[in-house]
């Protein structure tokens, strides 16, 4: 089948949506608890610093991108660092993105079983996910895109959902604002950054997409932007459903807020809420399937493109089937890849920025 | 490979078994739960557990079981009554949740954890204070109603559209427990033991999470709704405006809200906190036998007298309430949002008693049937 | 005639450079004694009995044909009349007279309805197209069956199927390509596009997929369906069948190519479109707005056809809080009683719906119709008294049925029905986690199909905006400026400006 396909370029807004699915996943219901919990009522105030400070991050990026117009990220990791070097580097991204993926499929499994599904055994659950996941990578980007890109429609049943809470809010609960000071609110900043580590895949996919340099940057920041206004829809509708000290206790307000709606048709919209939020789970962990083979293919030289993701879904399925349900191992994981995200998703880019610059400056240097 | 993986996926899901199946059928559901203390502090938790049987053809018939246990948890007497019944007990579809006086005077809260802690409830049931025992609510068997269950919730669903109560559901009330500065009201209803039916007596007012004792008697819960910006269907009001005519019943006159305008502001000066409600009524006049309403002169006369008379009603419901110290109108936590330093510096619920929280009701006739 | 006779010269070339790919090209010269000839053919036919052999002249010519494939009157007419009358001296001056000399030639030829003749004494064998033709009348599909516009339907007549299409489409541009497919059977195949719109990568494409089929026998379209197809084990139709010639002529012009074959009126159309099967011409002989309601009901039935059981069975066995109050005691009656799990319900009915449509679908009709009433009535109704499935699972499983049948194309309708079963596992497993999954398989699946290289999903998945006015909605005919771009048609534009005249009249505004 994918000899038939023909190889075209991602149109701008397939790149648009990969970037907001890959984003917008597990953590979109647990992050206005996380944001509430470092810095209260304010939290989104923390929501959209991250968003600011993450802006350069990106434009990191995308100077990072423009140096190489047509290497993806692991090409580019050879390219700066010299070939055996470079294939290191691209080897620990592939263990960065693959712990993602396991942090993933861990904290979802955890949920699933936590609200639908308590007997379930682990093994099935992850092994579905990955299947399915294994599936929509195998179908190459373009394959992904597409799915993305349709799938989006149910950002929008969300959205709706979630405005169906609006009539039960109250707008005092954001007040007082910045009681506590700065220091809470800067503490959330983390919090929010990590929700937006998926926007490394605007790097990863960067030279498989069409237009110029600048405006392939516009679509970047839209997508950004998009996700940091989506979030914060989504934080400020549970700050004002729910009170604050009510806040410090709910976990999943997204899911929360939505039990004791009752329509004509359906009670209980959580469960219909959840099962949505399953679609957005699976294209995040489908493109960090897609990363981690990307990454093997480009280390071992290869070409073979079921093998490797197959590899990769079982690199990413086999550690959390001896993690399960243990919520503090979990936890201490989770934690432990949010400090890996630092490093690769933001410290990372600028090393190799600034590398590849001094590399870029000797060579001029060397030719002249 | 593809059809490889497909097979041994079809496989998995035919071997395994199905691990979270809760057929529907084999549940009890339990649409009405009752808690009343016991003297020893244990729970005596009453359910109401309707039965249906249907014939192939004929109608449905349907008996209610009622079961009362004992348990020194919510969950252990849950517990027990599991152990009595036939296949299991699911709570997670209650429509009614009543608890008995002496509870409710207690400590509401813990009855309430495993409702929030399990994620199958649905949190909408209705919450209510029974004046006696919540047990003898449940075993009422109101004739000509369809079980107690629905019976109950109905009349609490009634007093919601005739703005008598909030329409407190567990979710609701949920952040009104935990949240300082925030007091609620829960319909209290009384039995009545020769009709077999309940009544709604008045809004029980709490303070954090228990019953003061106190209640809005049942004509003055609309004007409590309004007051807090609340209007459901329906609100009328029967008010005796003029003493004059000789036949009673030309003394008075009732009306219905069409829109109401409520607006409160919370002041702090020099450490005293003040309240000012305000709220302006559009009405239509439903019943007046005295008055054609013909004249302007006599409208405006009637605007003042009813905003005198509802407003005089606003003070005494705000006294009941300082009184109680149940803080319904939540401005302890406009305090605390639009005055934090000030929040910090008191303690609310010595503070709340002692503020001046002064109504003052608009009436304006706008309508008034189609005579005049 | 004359294009008909163009025609039949390319089939011809095209016939022969077929050949030589098979084996090489036969010759056979013949002999100047008709005893040696005769007896050539005669062995060549297995010596069959239906091989007429006519002798003429005292015995010093004979006219051959199989007496079955060839028409008397015709003969009379075309061969022996012209002699009586004396209008020609000899037999192959008759106008539509052919001569060669190589009798391995005649073996088709007579295979395909014509008589050879041949005299004594000379090499020459002369042959005429005398076949008989019996046909239907060209009269509306049964399964296609629509409420306006043309009744007529494909027969089994290849040539006039093409009729139809070209009668529709008179254009320079028509393009038929002849194809013969099938080593025993010879059956004779058609693709017909629209040189200049039709994307020549699919044409190309779909030439070569037909060279490279090899096979004995080709029967009918859905034979070489199988054979081109871009993904067989997908259960998913990836042609559309159709046997309208508006629908046909619709698609080519849209840059689609249609697939003809001898013998069958079912015409294939590639590349298609998961949504194309939902696309009804009676859609766009209606008002647009019942078009476009129509159509939201059709594709709201492919949920249905494919969900509601699956859902039914994971409200009431997993999530049955997603159930209002007032319909809790409802269901909860109806099932109280039921001896199975609700998984096996469903299978039961799923099953016992298949079961009388299957048997109900061959049968003479009036025995069909007790099929119906045995099924329908004695086992929907005895089944729910005897307690084995609830009522509320025979309305799921019978809306279900209904709401499959809805699709506008057979295939897919038997697809949709094949799909329900997985779901039914995964929500019998998982509740609605198991629909989930199950539908993201679905249309993983459903964006990964590509049928000639054009992707199945579109204008979902590619999304193309201006497509989606002929998708979901039927958009008035005039705001379709453009071909849908999953066909990669070349020229782009279907129409200009058509409503102009609105301007002109400017009182047509005001009222």
């Amino acid at each position: 089948m994918s000899q038939t396909t023909i190889k075209t370029k991602l149109s701008r807004r397939q790149y648009f949506f990969i970037i907001v699915q890959t984003e917008i996943g597990v953590g979109i219901l647990s992050l206005p608890y996380d944001l509430h919990s470092a810095a209260k009522q304010d939290g989104w105030i923390s929501l959209l610093i991250g968003g600011v400070l993450l802006q350069i991050v990106l434009l990191v990026i995308w100077l990072i991108a423009k140096r190489y117009p047509d290497k993806d990220f692991f090409q580019i990791q050879e390219a700066v660092f010299s070939k055996w070097i470079g294939k290191g580097v691209s080897l620990l991204y592939v263990a960065y993105f693959s712990m993602v993926a396991m942090v993933i499929l861990l904290l979802f499994v955890r949920l699933i079983s936590l609200w639908v599904l308590p007997q379930t055994p682990f093994w099935i659950l992850a092994l579905l996910m990955i299947l399915v996941c294994l599936y929509l990578a195998s179908g190459g980007l373009n394959t992904m895109a597409r799915f993305y890109t349709f799938v989006s429609i149910f950002l929008v049943v969300l959205v709706a959902f979630v405005l169906y809470a609006l009539k039960d809010t109250q707008l005092t609960f954001l007040f007082p604002i910045l009681n506590s000071g700065w220091m809470p609110v800067i503490k959330g900043a983390n919090e929010a950054v990590l929700s937006f580590f998926g926007f490394i895949i605007s790097l990863v996919i960067y030279s498989k997409v069409e237009g110029s340099p600048a405006q392939r940057l516009r679509t970047i920041f839209y997508a950004h932007w998009f996700v940091v206004l989506f979030y914060l829809f989504t934080v400020l509708v549970s700050f004002t459903f729910f009170s604050p000290v009510e806040m410090s206790f709910i976990q999943e307000p997204l899911l929360y807020m939505l039990k004791s709606f009752e329509f004509v048709i359906v009670a209980r919209l959580d469960l219909f809420f959840l099962s949505i939020w399953i679609v957005n789970v699976a294209t995040t962990l489908t493109t960090y399937v897609y990363m981690t083979g990307l990454g093997l293919m480009d280390v071992f030289n290869t070409k073979k493109t079921a093998p490797s993701y197959m590899i990769a879904a079982l690199l990413i399925l086999i550690p959390p089937l001896f993690i399960g349900y243990n919520m503090e191992r979990v936890d201490e994981f989770n934690n432990f890849v949010v400090w890996l995200g630092y490093i690769f998703s933001v410290a990372f880019l600028f090393i190799i920025y600034f590398v590849s610059l001094i590399r870029g400056s000797l060579q001029k240097g060397g030719s002249s | 490979m593809k059809r490889k993986s497909i097979c041994i996926l079809t496989c998995l899901l035919l071997l395994t078994g199905c691990w979270d199946t809760r057929q529907f059928k084999d549940v009890k559901l339990v649409l009405s739960i009752g808690f009343d203390q016991n003297d020893d502090g244990t729970l005596t938790e009453t359910v109401s557990i309707p039965t249906v049987k249907r014939s192939t053809d004929g109608p449905t018939s349907e008996t209610v079981q009622v079961l009362t246990t004992e348990g020194k948890t919510p969950r252990e007497a849950r517990d027990h009554t599991d152990q009595m019944i036939a296949n299991t007990f699911d709570p997670s579809k209650a429509k009614v949740i009543l608890m008995g006086e002496e509870l409710a005077k207690n400590s509401i809260q813990p009855i309430f954890d495993q409702f929030y802690r399990n994620p199958n409830n649905n949190l909408n049931a209705y919450i209510a204070v029974v004046d006696g025992k919540a047990e003898d609510a449940i075993r009422m068997t109101p004739s000509n109603e369809s079980g107690v269950s629905k019976y109950i919730s109905e009349l609490l669903e009634g007093q919601i559209n005739a703005t008598h109560s909030t329409g407190e559901n567990i979710e609701v009330l949920h952040g009104e427990l935990l949240e300082p500065g925030i007091d609620f009201a829960v319909p209290l209803l009384s039995i009545e033991e020769e009709q077999d039916m309940l009544n709604f007596e008045g809004l029980a007012l709490f303070h954090k999470d228990a019953y003061t004792g106190e209640f809005i008697p049942n004509h003055q819960t609309t004007l409590l709704m309004l007051l807090e910006g609340i209007r459901g269907k329906l609100a009328s009001f029967t008010l005796k405006v003029t003493d004059e005519e000789e036949n009673a019943i030309r003394n008075y006159l009732t009306f219905r809200v069409m829109r109401n305008k409520q607006d409160m502001k919370v002041k702090v000066e020099n450490d005293q906190v003040t309240a000012d409600i305000s709220m302006k009524l559009k009405i239509r006049v439903v019943e007046y036998p005295s008055n054609h309403l013909t004249s302007k002169k006599k409208i405006k006369k009637l605007n003042k007298k009813l905003s005198e008379l509802l407003t005089e009603q606003a003070e005494e419901i705000i006294a009941t309430i300082q009184e109680a110290n149940s803080d319904v109108f939540q401005i302890g936590r406009h305090v605390h949002s639009y005055h934090p330093d000030y929040w910090k510096k008191v303690k609310w619920d010595e503070e709340f008693p002692n503020i001046t929280i002064t109504p003052k009701v608009e009436v304006d006739i706008v309508q008034y049937g189609v005579i005049s | 005639m004359g294009f008909l006779r163009n025609l039949l010269g390319t089939r011809d070339k095209i016939e022969d450079s077929s050949h030589k790919g098979q084996d090489q090209q036969p010759n056979q010269p013949s002999s100047k004694k008709l005893s040696e000839n005769v007896e050539y053919l005669l062995n060549e036919f297995k010596r069959t009995d239906d091989l007429k052999i006519r002798a003429m002249n005292n015995g010093q010519a004979v006219l051959m044909y199989f007496e079955p494939l060839v028409d008397q009157e015709k003969i009379q007419q075309n061969i022996f009349t012209p002699l009586e009358m004396g209008h020609v001296e000899h037999i192959s001056e008759i106008p539509n007279a052919r001569s060669s000399e190589n009798l391995e030639e005649m073996i088709p030829t007579l295979l395909r309805g014509h008589a050879v003749y041949m005299e004594d004494g000379s090499k020459t064998i002369t042959r005429f197209n005398v076949t008989s033709v019996f046909n239907r009348n060209v009269e509306e599909p049964q399964n296609e069956k629509i409420v306006r516009g043309s009744h007529d339907g494909f027969i089994e007549n290849l040539m006039i199927n093409l009729n139809l299409v070209r009668k529709k489409i008179e254009h320079r541009d028509l393009v038929v390509k002849y194809f013969k497919v099938g080593k025993k059977t010879n059956t004779n195949i058609a693709i017909v596009y629209m040189d200049g719109i039709a994307d020549p990568e699919i044409v190309k494409k779909m030439e070569e997929r037909i060279k490279a089929i090899s096979v004995d026998m080709i029967q009918s379209p859905g034979y070489i369906e199988e054979f081109i197809e871009d993904n067989p084990y997908s259960p998913f139709p990836q042609m559309l069948n159709t046997e309208r010639p508006d629908r046909v002529t619709a698609n080519i012009m849209e840059g689609r190519i249609a697939l003809m074959a001898e013998g069958s009126p079912t015409t294939l159309i590639a590349p298609s479109t998961f949504f194309m099967f939902y696309q009804a011409s009676d859609d766009y002989n209606a008002r647009w707005y019942t078009g476009t309601f129509v159509r939201l009901v059709r594709l709201a039935s492919f949920i249905i056809a494919i969900g509601m059981p699956a859902f039914y069975i994971a409200v009431i066995s997993f999530h049955y809080e997603v159930l209002p109050d007032e319909l809790l005691l409802p269901v909860k009656s109806s099932i109280n009683e039921i001896a199975y799990p609700p998984i096996l319900e469903a299978l039961i009915m799923v099953v016992i719906i298949e079961l009388i449509r299957e048997s109900g679908i061959r049968l003479p009709s009036p025995v069909g119709q007790t099929i119906g009433i045995v099924g329908g009535l004695v086992i929907g109704d005895a089944v729910v008294r005897a307690g084995l499935v609830s009522n509320l699972m025979v309305i799921v499983v019978a809306l279900t049925a209904i709401a499959s049948f809805v699709v506008p194309s057979n295939e897919l309708s038997t697809t949709l029905r094949l799909m329900t079963f997985p779901l039914i596992f995964l929500a019998g497993t998982f509740g609605f986690v198991g629909i989930v999954f199950g539908f993201l398989f679905l249309t993983i699946h459903l964006t990964r199909l590509e049928s000639f290289g054009v992707p199945y999903f579109a204008p979902v998945a590619p999304l193309s905006i201006s497509d989606l006015k002929d998708t979901f909605v039927r958009l008035p005919l005039f705001m379709m400026k453009k071909r849908p771009k999953d066909a990669h048609p070349l020229q782009e534009k279907a129409m200009g400006e058509s409503r102009e005249w609105v301007q002109h009249e400017p009182d047509n505004n005001k009222n």
